[in-house]
C-alpha cells in the first residue's frame, strides 16, 4: 500500500486547520475549499468518491442544529432573553453579587438547551444596559456569562455542538447525557461560578451608583410579541419532553428538533426570510464541510495508523487514558475550534472500540475536554469571541491579558473536577 | 435653480489639528448641527456631524439593543460625560468622509444624496474644491417647496 492518500489528506485537513487556528481564511471557507480538494484529490488518487464524502456527512447533526436554530430564530425577535435578564436585574435589588449569579444561572440553562453562541449573543447586550445604569463594570457579567455558557452547555445533548456530533456519533441519548454528563457538569459549574465569584471579588463589592432605576424597569414591557414568545415556549418545551423520550421512541435528536421547529412555523407564521437570515449557515456549511474533510482522512487511513498508534498507549488504566484524553482535547480545543477536533477524534474513538478497548467513558472525556477547553483563551469559544467583540465596542474592553487571568483558571478548575469525577465514576463502571 | 441660492455662505469650519473639545465649543457658540474640517487651503476633508460628538455620551447599550423604549431611567449613565482624554483628541480621529456637492449642483440632487446617505446638512465645494456653503434638508426643501404653484392656475 502506498503512502500517499494518507499523506496528502493529512496535509489538505491540518493545513485548513492551521488556516482556521491563525484567522487566515475564514473558516467556513476553508473548510469548503478543504472538503473541494480532499474529494478532489480523493478521486484522483482512488482513496475518496463523492457518494462516499455523502456518506460521511451526518445528517443528524445537521438537522438537529438547524432544528434548534429555527426555533432561536423565531424566538429572538419576541424580547424573551431581555424579558429574563431584566426579571433577574429587578430581583436582584441592585445587589451585584446576586445580579451575578441570578444572570449566570439564567445564561446556564438557556445554554444548556439553545446554542451557547446564541444565549450569549441574546444575554449580553441586555447585561450590558444593566450594568450601565446601575454604574458598575459589565466586565465580570460579560465574561462569565461566557465561561458558565461553555461550561453548562456540555450538560445536554442540545447545549453544545461538539455533544451534538459525539451523541449522534456514539448513539448516545438525550437521557445518556443526563445520566453521565449532567452531574459532572454541575459540579464543575459550580467549582466556575465560585472561582469567578472569587476573581472577581474586587469589581463586584463595588457599590452601584444607581439602584433605582434598575426598579424602574418593567419586564413585561421588554416582550415585544408575548403570544409569539408563549407559543414558541410550549414548542420548545414539547421538544424537551421528547428528547427525553426519544431512544425509547426510536427517533432521532433530530427529527425532534425540526418536527418542533416545524409546529412553531405553522403555528407562528413568521417572514420565513426574516428567519431563515437569522439562522447561522456558516455554522452549518463549516460542520458539513468538515465531516466531507474528516470522512477522506477516514477513507485514506489516516485515522487508522493514529488508533494504531494509540493501541499501544492501551497499556495505560483506560481511566488514566480517559483524564488525558480531557486534558489533550482541551489543550487543543483552547487554541482551536472544538468543533474539528471532536469531528477528527471522533473516528478515532471508534476505530479504538474496534480493537477491543472499552470506550463508552471516552466519549465522556471527550465532552468534557472540548466543552471545557474552549474557555482557556479568547478564541477558545465562539462565545467568548462574542463578548470581546462586545465588549471592544464599549469603554471597557475584555484583553488577552484578563482572559488569562479568568478565563484560563476556569478552564483549568472546570477540567481538573472533572477528571476528579471522572476517575470516581468510571472507576467502579 | 442650483444648490447655490439656497446655501449659507459664512461656514464655519476647522482644521484637522482642533481637539474635540474645541470642536464641541464651536458647535455650542453657533448652534450648528455640522462642521467641515478643511485642509490649509480651504478644501474640505471630512467632517463632523452633531450625532459623532454624542455618540461620545450615549451608553454603549443604546448600540446594541433593537429597542430601547422599555428603559424609562438611563440611571448612572444619565451624568455621565466623554473623559478628558477623549476631548483633547483631534477631530482627525472623530471626523467621517465629507459627502459634499459642487456649486451647479441641482435641487433634487442634493436632496436625493443627503437622503441617501441620512444626512441633515451638506457643505457645497466649489470649481477648485474649496468650500464655498453649507446647505440643510430644510433650506433645500423649502427652495423645492417655494417653487410649487400658490393657486391651481
Amino acid at each position: 500500500m502506498t503512502m500517499a492518500p494518507a499523506i496528502i489528506s493529512a496535509i489538505i485537513f491540518f493545513g485548513s486547520l492551521i488556516l482556521i487556528l491563525t484567522e487566515k481564511l475564514n473558516r467556513s471557507i476553508t473548510a469548503i475549499a478543504g472538503a473541494a480538494l480532499m474529494v478532489a484529490f480523493g478521486k484522483i488518487f482512488g482513496f475518496y468518491s463523492e457518494e462516499a464524502a455523502l456518506e460521511a456527512v451526518d445528517a443528524n447533526t445537521l438537522g438537529l442544529l438547524l432544528g434548534m436554530m429555527i426555533l432561536v430564530a423565531m424566538l429572538e425577535p419576541t424580547g424573551f432573553f431581555q424579558y429574563l435578564a431584566v426579571l433577574a436585574a429587578r430581583s436582584s435589588k441592585g445587589k451585584p453579587v446576586r445580579l451575578f449569579i441570578l444572570l449566570g444561572i439564567i445564561t446556564t440553562i438557556l445554554s444548556m438547551f439553545l446554542d451557547n453562541v446564541t444565549t450569549v449573543v441574546l444575554i449580553a447586550p441586555v447585561t450590558l444596559l444593566i450594568c450601565e445604569i446601575m454604574g458598575i463594570s459589565a466586565l465580570p457579567f460579560l465574561v462569565s456569562e461566557a465561561l458558565l455558557s461553555n461550561t453548562g452547555g456540555v450538560a445536554t445533548l442540545v447545549g453544545d455542538p461538539p455533544n451534538v456530533l459525539i451523541g449522534s456519533a456514539a448513539g448516545l441519548s438525550f437521557n445518556d447525557f443526563l445520566i453521565y454528563s449532567m452531574p459532572i457538569v454541575l459540579f464543575s459549574w459550580a467549582g466556575a461560578l465560585f472561582l469567578l465569584r472569587y476573581l472577581f471579588r474586587k469589581e463586584l463589592s463595588k457599590r452601584p451608583r444607581s439602584v433605582k432605576a434598575i426598579m424602574r424597569l418593567n419586564p413585561v414591557e421588554t416582550l415585544n410579541e408575548p403570544l409569539v414568545a408563549r407559543r414558541i415556549l410550549i414548542v420548545l418545551g414539547g421538544a424537551v419532553l421528547l428528547f427525553f423520550v426519544h431512544h425509547a421512541l426510536h427517533i432521532s435528536p433530530s427529527l425532534v428538533a425540526l418536527s418542533a421547529a416545524a409546529i412553531a412555523l405553522v403555528w407562528v407564521k413568521p417572514d420565513i426570510h426574516d428567519i431563515l437570515k437569522r439562522i447561522e449557515w456558516s455554522v452549518l456549511i463549516f460542520f458539513g464541510a468538515l465531516f466531507v474533510m474528516v470522512g477522506g482522512l477516514e477513507h485514506a487511513g489516516v485515522m487508522e495508523a493514529i488508533v494504531g498508534l494509540l493501541e499501544r498507549a492501551s497499556v495505560v488504566p483506560p481511566v488514566l487514558f480517559g483524564v488525558g484524553l480531557i486534558w489533550i482535547v482541551a489543550a487543543l480545543s483552547a487554541v482551536v475550534d472544538n468543533v474539528p477536533i471532536t469531528i477528527a477524534l471522533i473516528p478515532v474513538i471508534k476505530g479504538l472500540g474496534e480493537t477491543g478497548m472499552d470506550i463508552g467513558p471516552l466519549w465522556w472525556a471527550l465532552a468534557f475536554g472540548a466543552g471545557f477547553g474552549g474557555s482557556g483563551t479568547i478564541i477558545g469559544s465562539t462565545a467568548n469571541i462574542i463578548v470581546t467583540t462586545l465588549s471592544e465596542k464599549t469603554r471597557t474592553p475584555i484583553t488577552a491579558k484578563l482572559w488569562n487571568k479568568r478565563g484560563l483558571p476556569v478552564m483549568l478548575v472546570t477540567c481538573a473536577i472533572a477528571s476528579i469525577l471522572y476517575v470516581i465514576v468510571f472507576q467502579w463502571m | 435653480m442650483n444648490v447655490t441660492s439656497c446655501m449659507k455662505r459664512d461656514v464655519v469650519s476647522v482644521l484637522a489639528k482642533t481637539t474635540i473639545r474645541e470642536a464641541a465649543n464651536i458647535f455650542v457658540k453657533k448652534h450648528i448641527g455640522l462642521l467641515p474640517v478643511v485642509d490649509d487651503t480651504g478644501r474640505p476633508i471630512g467632517v463632523i456631524g452633531m450625532r459623532d460628538l454624542l455618540t461620545l455620551e450615549l451608553p454603549d447599550f443604546v448600540t446594541f439593543l433593537a429597542d430601547v423604549d422599555f428603559v424609562h431611567d438611563f440611571g448612572a449613565v444619565e451624568n455621565t460625560h466623554p473623559s478628558a482624554r477623549n476631548l483633547n483628541k483631534t477631530v482627525k480621529t472623530l471626523m467621517k468622509p465629507a459627502i459634499t456637492v459642487e456649486e451647479e449642483c441641482g435641487l433634487l440632487r442634493a436632496y436625493a444624496l443627503m437622503l441617501q446617505h441620512n444626512l441633515h446638512d451638506m457643505p457645497v465645494i466649489s470649481n477648485d474644491g474649496k468650500l464655498m456653503g453649507i446647505t440643510s434638508r430644510v433650506d433645500i426643501g423649502v427652495a423645492i417647496l417655494s417653487t410649487w404653484p400658490k393657486t391651481d392656475k
